[in-house]
């Protein structure tokens, strides 16, 4: 029996999963999320979610690219807010569908009723993650109000590493 | 035995090798993937409305939770020598939580002193969205500086599951 067809099949699957694999994880930067003890699994998530990754050091990525890093940009509001911005309105743009106009305060507000998710490691110092939040809830054109923190089932920083809380 | 049935035997005769030798390269390839740990999600809210505003709707109360941090803890690497940007974690970090003027240091007994105040019918308040109706008092989380995104996810989890509907963020964001 010749089983060199088959090896080739074998083969072309293997090279198949492994490109699937990792297109479905570039949304998903290498972070060590918190354990989570009552949160609920994100089972179904919505097809189009914007997802933030919020880096130790403060960057923040969307797909792989960082588009505010503060050691570049500078770690001021006034620094950070032009680069998060341009990725609010890109999302508004291009990823959420739940969008309206409203009246609040006297001014004309883009609110975004579709959830960002927030991404960062467990060590990530929380002065980063309300900086995103603040900008996101400051734009008039693109007002994001609604967020889900991502958490995960096991610590992995215990288990790879032996890490303690 | 004859010479055509000799033939015939030889010819069912399959050679394994090469498919032992793909089983073992999938059993390799699965071990080495990196399986991704299932994430969860906790809903939160930002403040919506902003800007000066001339409703008279009154104040709803709100609980107040406060995130301190008592000791920042001291850097260590997660994986000696790594060059990953995340590679850091912090040994005694520790945080505590001020609900109103109530200190906690363990975040188990904030969940159960949360979960009586979910269910006690004299600490709800008005539903302005639904008239006539009560609702869970909405609570606001203000982590103070130096608190990290581990300490806010894991309070919010806590918060969650006594049961509180609405967790908004307020008190700054722990500025630097």
């Amino acid at each position: 029996m010749d089983m060199t067809p088959m090896i080739d099949c074998v083969f072309l699957l293997m090279i198949f999963f492994v490109l699937v694999i990792d297109l479905s994880q570039q949304d998903l930067e290498d972070l060590i999320l918190p354990e989570a003890k009552y949160a609920v699994p994100d089972e179904n998530p919505p097809d189009v979610r914007p997802i933030i990754n919020i880096a130790q050091d403060g960057r923040m990525i969307f797909k792989n690219n960082p588009y505010y890093n503060p050691a570049e940009h500078g770690a001021t509001d006034k620094q950070a807010e032009p680069h998060i911005r341009r990725l609010l309105l890109e999302w508004k743009d291009k990823y959420v569908k739940d969008k309206t106009v409203e009246n609040l305060g006297g001014r004309k507000v883009t609110v975004i009723n579709d959830p960002v998710l927030v991404r960062a490691d467990k060590w990530t110092e929380w002065h980063y993650v309300g900086l995103f939040m603040t900008i996101c809830s400051q734009q008039t054109d693109a007002a994001f109000w609604k967020l889900e923190l991502a958490m995960s089932e096991e610590d992995k920083e215990v288990k790879l590493f032996g890490g303690k809380r | 035995m004859s010479k055509h049935a000799k033939d015939v035997e030889e010819e069912a005769k399959a050679d394994m090798t090469p498919m032992i030798d793909a089983v073992f390269l999938l059993i390799i390839f699965f071990l080495c993937i990196d399986f991704k740990v299932l994430e969860a999600k906790l809903p939160a809210y930002l403040p919506k409305d902003k800007g000066s505003n001339n409703d008279d709707t009154p104040p709803i109360e709100q609980l107040s939770l406060k995130i301190i941090c008592q000791q920042e803890g001291t850097p260590a690497e997660r994986r000696p020598g790594s060059n990953s940007k995340n590679n850091t974690m912090l040994v005694g970090h520790v945080v505590r939580w001020e609900l109103g003027p109530k200190r906690y240091d363990d975040l188990d007994k904030l969940k159960d002193d949360l979960t009586d105040i979910a269910n006690d019918p004299r600490r709800r308040v008005p539903d302005l969205k639904n008239p006539g109706k009560m609702k869970i008092m909405p609570i606001v989380i203000e982590p103070q500086p130096k608190t990290t995104y581990g300490d806010v996810a894991t309070t919010v989890d806590a918060v969650s599951a006594a049961k509180f509907e609405e967790i908004n963020f307020g008190g700054g964001r722990g500025a630097k």
